[in-house]
């Protein structure tokens, strides 16, 4: 095979030297296939392109490169979470910048027989979810199906539109030392990866991007488009609704999902969304139901209706098979798709695919023996140590005590006897199959390129009767030399993967094609009820850590700071503010505040991280970052960032062994950053649609909340230390500069009651946060049939003219025998519990759709009367 | 036997449910030894959706959505059923079990199909070790497979306490088995997972069972409940039913509702609501025989 591009002399001996730079050490072993060198050690055509432009770059450059890479995997938050922890935990992805690079003339072939096997995938289970005449007729033993717990008897014989089950498939393959591409599994549930390979192809792109032009790569846009246009096309609506429905924020592979529904375009929902009536589904959004067409399920199908499909807990939609079965919904791929993902069906489908496509099975596959066999459980038992031996069906552990699959050599003699007879007595639920040797490409690793075995991931999407191959893939490598192909699920990193193509590039960008076909839209009216809860809920803690921080800083202050010689009376009035916004718990307020300057470390890190709090900061910033996680989706990735930065330096504080009160202070100081920059991105880059109005709806309720709270506390009472709380309150209101300003004087109480209560042009006044919140509601969509205010609006407007009749000289002067300003903690204890009010009320408005399943039924007899 | 069966679910709910739906298996299935006459259910408040259709075993089954608002939720089913007294076979003339274990594998016939779907592991019949031992106490090599499943009957309703407090829904088959404890659905699970673990086909039968006051009492309404056992396939005469917790074959005195390969299938009220918080449940059942008859069980 010719080079395919010459755009770099690749005899030029400066080529050649840089080239041997990059490759000298790098042997492969001989008994596997390599990717880059032949047998004879010579570099492989196809990859000297890029092995040349490689070479261009100098050592830095490289490292450069690398470093960047590694920045923007950082930077576009791309993880995945492994233990699927909800408050952090997440891995960062790691891709290595090498990419797999594949000659077009191998890769059509490959596609051929990919093709080939989703056509016949398809065919199977149309059969095993309609007639069954490959059961009948003994093509397969029932076993595979009937004990198979994804084969889901529900859906049997509901029909799918153009008798697609699978719409999106993956399949690992491995090359083997004969050169070629060998099947190791399918993936048909809800094959995960895709987003990831588009990721990595977008970080290399930008991280090399001469290279990637000069290597004429195969772009991956136009796959996707397809798939989403083939998807549209699908649906009979004028006005098509598909969603992407996501297990949420704990799934390990969410960013994906997230990923996948903004490059997509299409809403990213939870079972909780979404809502059956009349046998339809629809999406719980703002603005009421909506209707669901379709849904690209990234859940697994056995849980998926808890009516029809499963006997235990509460995931799921209810009804939906009823939706299925009365044809109002398709699911992407179709409920019950799983069954395919059991190897043990490989062994039949080079006897199926004659049967059903009367076709030859093109791609080899791993070595199968179903125990369940007589002839395969005989070959099994007088060959384990030569195989790997796995059950039957993943759910189920090989034995009690073992892991999920052993490799047969490693047996001590009694496993390996315990293991021969439990085969002996349930063969169907064991399989045995092949060692795989996996190839070997270059890495990075140690400022070289060096061999590593590597897996591939490819996918393919239904297109008309057949099926579309992405031109790509998520290649999976490790940096163990001897990894086998059974531990590559699990793999260590990734690469991209560079198909080369011989043709005409296509210049297709996602956007340029969406341009063409679109008019342009005002977006964000889409909002499901549980994503606007948790907007509201989002800007609700932004604001209260924002006001807890305030606290503990200007308490910290007093108790060691410049000001520690105030009036203790001053210092008791913002503790007891902070046991009031649960930042502190009662008793360690008592403890730790009575010390004053006399505090120890152990005792500021209490005041910070006071695990009995309900609002401590570590509670708070993890709530921010939980919330925030549930809606990633509709975060701009600054704002993430921002997140994750301000909970793991919070985070990293707390780990330290001892806390001094300056470096205290600059944590405090740096989170109130943080969060001001959060809420600045919030101002300036969200599209003002639902989304963002109950964002601030939330900012600003609990922005009033939290300020009544203040002037009550701080302008409450008169007396001696008057002065000092006045300026706390300035502070902790941030307004202290326009109280200067305009008055050049000490602070006054009528004065300072009304920048911070009545004005309505102080951003930080109660007034100011009521009239937004106004707007809001008066934007936000109503039910048609609702006439008049909504209760919200009534309870908002009865509140500001609470306000707008209060006597500011009564509020400010009226000090009386105890010092109290009685008119001003009135209404400031009105102001509190009419929020809460208005908050229910739009709770029960807007969020009421997010309410908890609960399940009525089944009754155990034992219960009964 | 005629029988008219009544059988009332009654869901309070301690606040507003905005959605439930309901999978109801409350109408009896007709089969070879049972005619149903008439089966009626009145649902209140009236669904929006109220579909009658059939599972995939082909029982009767009604999907029901309530839509608009609701604290409770009533489902009245009556049927009028007659069930004929069934002679089952001869015990030890039935094929070795070992025998019939190998011929439900060798046929792919489509009938034989229609068997195979309760040989396997299903969701409430998962099982370990102890299990499968304590069921091979029973099937000694060769042993007529009536005869061993008759005994391992036998065998779980004395080594068992009929406890309405010891498990749940939840209860794993592994868990009852340690506890030596349970009620008719534990006992029928158990023994089905007993005869699969041995590659036997075994489903799980959800009906009625006619219960009879103490002498000299009348009978209470209401006091009936629902019942479980299970069916057995014995080569050359069909499914074999056998009640554990009664230790008996079943005669014309267990009426059927529904078989599945346990009860996650064929439970007769699963339903699923949004919002309701607590709610209480209330089960009446009531089987009047319309002519008389005497036998003493428990359900």
């Amino acid at each position: 095979m010719a080079p395919l591009n010459q755009s770099t002399d690749v005899n030029s001996p400066t080529a050649d030297e840089a080239n041997d730079r990059l490759h000298k050490n790098y042997e492969g072993d001989d008994r596997v296939y390599d990717e880059l060198v032949d047998g004879h050690g010579r570099i492989r055509p196809h990859w000297r392109t890029f092995l040349a432009g490689l070479a261009t770059m100098s050592d830095a450059e490289i490292a450069k490169a690398w470093t960047s890479a590694e920045r923007l995997v950082r930077d576009y938050g791309v993880t995945y979470n492994v233990h699927g922890d909800p408050s952090g935990e997440d891995r960062p992805w790691r891709l290595d910048p090498i990419p797999l690079v594949i000659a077009p003339a191998e890769w059509r072939q490959l596609e051929e027989g990919l093709i080939q096997r989703a056509r016949l995938l398809n065919a199977i289970l149309a059969d095993l979810y309609g007639e069954q005449r490959l059961l009948t007729e003994g093509a397969l033993p029932p076993a595979l199906v009937f004990g198979n717990n994804q084969f889901l008897r529900p859906v049997h014989g509901i029909e799918v539109p153009k008798g697609i089950y699978l719409h999106f498939l993956a399949i690992d393959l491995a090359r083997g030392p004969d050169g070629r591409w060998w099947v190791l599994s399918d993936r048909t549930q809800a094959p995960v990866g895709a987003g990831y390979a588009l990721e990595n192809r977008v970080i290399m792109a930008r991280t090399l991007p001469e290279l990637f032009r000069d290597c004429r790569v195969e772009r991956l846009a136009a796959f996707f488009q397809t798939f989403r246009d083939d998807l549209i096309g699908m649906i009979a609506s004028d006005d098509p609704r598909i969603v992407i429905h996501s297990p949420g924020p704990t799934a390990e592979t969410y960013f994906e999902h997230a990923y996948l529904a903004r490059y997509l375009g299409l809403p990213l929902v939870e079972a909780a969304d979404l809502t059956v009536r009349d046998q339809r589904v629809f999406l719980k959004t703002l603005t009421g139901l909506q209707p669901v067409h379709m849904i690209w399920r990234r859940v697994e199908a056995e849980n998926y209706d808890p009516l029809s499909l499963q006997s235990g807990g509460l995931n799921g939609i209810p009804g939906i098979v009823e939706a299925l079965r009365a044809g109002q919904v398709t699911i992407v791929n179709a409920l019950g798709s799983g069954l395919m993902e059991c190897d043990a069906l490989m062994n039949f489908l080079p006897n199926l695919s004659r049967k059903l496509l009367d076709e030859d099975l093109m791609l080899p596959q791993t070595a199968t023996w179903w125990c369940g066999s007589e002839d395969g459980r005989s070959f099994v038992l007088g060959n384990m140590d030569k195989l790997v031996i796995r059950p039957t069906f993943a759910s189920r552990s090989i034995m009690q005590d073992m892991p999920a699959q052993v490799i047969g050599a490693n047996l001590d003699a009694d496993a390996r006897a315990d293991l021969a007879e439990r085969i002996g007595r349930h063969g169907e639920d064991f399989i045995g199959q092949d060692l795989v040797t996996l190839s070997t490409a270059p890495g990075w690793q140690d400022g070289q390129l060096q061999p590593q075995p590597i897996a591939l991931r490819v996918y393919l999407a239904a297109h008309g009767d057949s099926y579309r191959v992405m031109p790509g893939g998520l290649t999976r490598t490790s940096e163990h030399p001897d990894a086998q192909a059974v531990f590559m699920r699990q793999g260590e990193a990734s690469k991209d993967t560079w198909i080369l193509t011989d043709g005409p590039m296509t210049a297709f960008s996602r956007l340029s094609q969406a341009e063409q076909r679109q008019a342009p839209k005002r977006g964000g009216q889409d909002v499901p009820s549980r994503a606007a809860d948790n907007l509201f809920w989002l800007g609700r803690y932004a604001e209260r850590m924002e006001g807890g921080v305030r606290l503990l800083r200007a308490l910290l202050m007093r108790i060691v700071g410049d000001y520690a010689d105030d009036d203790a009376t001053v210092r008791a009035a913002l503790l007891d503010l902070m046991v009031d916004h649960g930042h502190l718990a009662k008793p360690t307020a008592k403890r730790v505040g009575g010390r004053g300057s006399d505090m120890s470390e152990r005792d500021l890190s209490f005041l910070v991280f006071d695990p009995e709090a309900i609002n401590g900061i570590g509670t708070l910033v993890s709530n921010l970052r939980r919330t925030a996680a549930s809606v990633r989706e509709r975060l701009s990735g600054d704002s993430w960032r921002i997140l994750q930065d301000l909970q793991s330096r919070i985070e990293g504080y707390r780990q330290q062994s001892n806390h001094e009160v300056d470096a205290t202070l600059h944590l405090l100081s740096q989170a109130l950053r943080m969060l001001a920059a959060l809420s600045g991105m919030q101002m300036e880059n969200m599209t003002r649609g639902f989304g963002w109005r109950l964002l601030d709806m939330g900012r600003r309720l609990e922005r009033a909340r939290l300020l009544a709270k203040l002037i009550e506390g701080l302008a409450g009472r008169g007396g001696p230390a008057e002065g000092t709380a006045l300026n706390i309150l300035l502070q902790l209101a941030d307004s202290s500069i326009t109280y200067q300003t305009r008055y050049l004087a000490d602070p006054q109480a009528f004065l300072v009651i009304d920048l911070l209560l009545i004005d309505d042009t102080n951003p930080r006044s109660v007034v100011f946060q009521l009239d937004r919140l106004t707007d809001h509601l008066a934007a936000l969509p109503r039910a048609a049939e609702q006439a008049g205010l909504s209760d919200e609006q009534q309870q908002l407007n009865r509140l500001q003219a609470k306000i707008d009749l209060a006597d500011l000289k009564e509020l400010g002067q009226a000090v009386d025998r105890r010092r109290e300003r009685k008119a001003l903690i009135e209404l400031m204890a009105a102001v509190e519990s009419d929020l809460g009010a208005i908050s229910d009320a739009v709770t029960r408005h807007y969020f009421s759709h997010a309410e908890p399943l609960g399940r009525s039924g089944p009754i155990w007899l034992g219960s009964a009367p | 036997m005629r029988y008219d069966v009544s059988h009332v679910t009654e869901f309070d709910y301690s606040q507003p449910v905005s959605i439930s739906h309901h999978l109801l298996h409350l109408t009896p299935r007709a089969c070879t030894f049972q005619i149903s006459h008439q089966s009626r259910l009145v649902i209140d408040p009236a669904p929006a959706v109220n579909q009658a259709g059939s599972d995939y075993f082909g029982n009767p089954t009604t999907f029901i959505v309530v839509q608009a608002p609701h604290e409770k939720l009533t489902i009245r089913a009556r049927s009028l059923i007659d069930v004929a007294p069934v002679t089952p076979p001869e015990p030890a003339a039935t094929m070795p079990w070992d025998q019939v274990a190998a011929a439900v594998r060798a046929d792919s016939s489509k009938p034989m199909l229609d068997i195979a779907q309760f040989m396997f592991v299903s969701p409430f019949t998962k099982a370990g070790d102890e299990v499968e031992d304590y069921a091979r106490e029973s099937f000694a090599p060769g042993r007529p497979v009536l005869d061993a499943a008759r005994d391992l009957t036998k065998r779980i309703f004395n080594d068992f306490t009929y406890d309405g407090s010891a498990t749940d829904v939840s209860t794993p088959v592994d868990e009852a088995m340690r506890l030596k404890r349970g009620v008719c659905q534990d006992f029928a699970h158990l023994q089905i997972a007993c005869l699969r673990k041995l590659g036997l086909p075994a489903r799980y039968v959800s009906g009625y069972l006619l219960t009879h006051p103490p002498e000299g009492k009348e009978k209470l309404t209401g006091a009936d409940a629902s019942h479980a056992w299970l069916s057995v396939w014995c080569p050359g005469h069909g499914w074999v039913d056998l009640d554990p917790t009664n230790d008996l074959i079943p005669g014309d005195e267990h009426i059927t509702l529904a078989w599945g390969r346990d009860y996650g299938d064929v439970s007769p009220v699963n339903g699923v609501m949004v919002g309701g918080g607590e709610h209480e449940v209330k089960v009446a059942v009531d089987v009047r025989p319309l002519q008389s008859s005497r036998q003493n069980g428990r359900g």
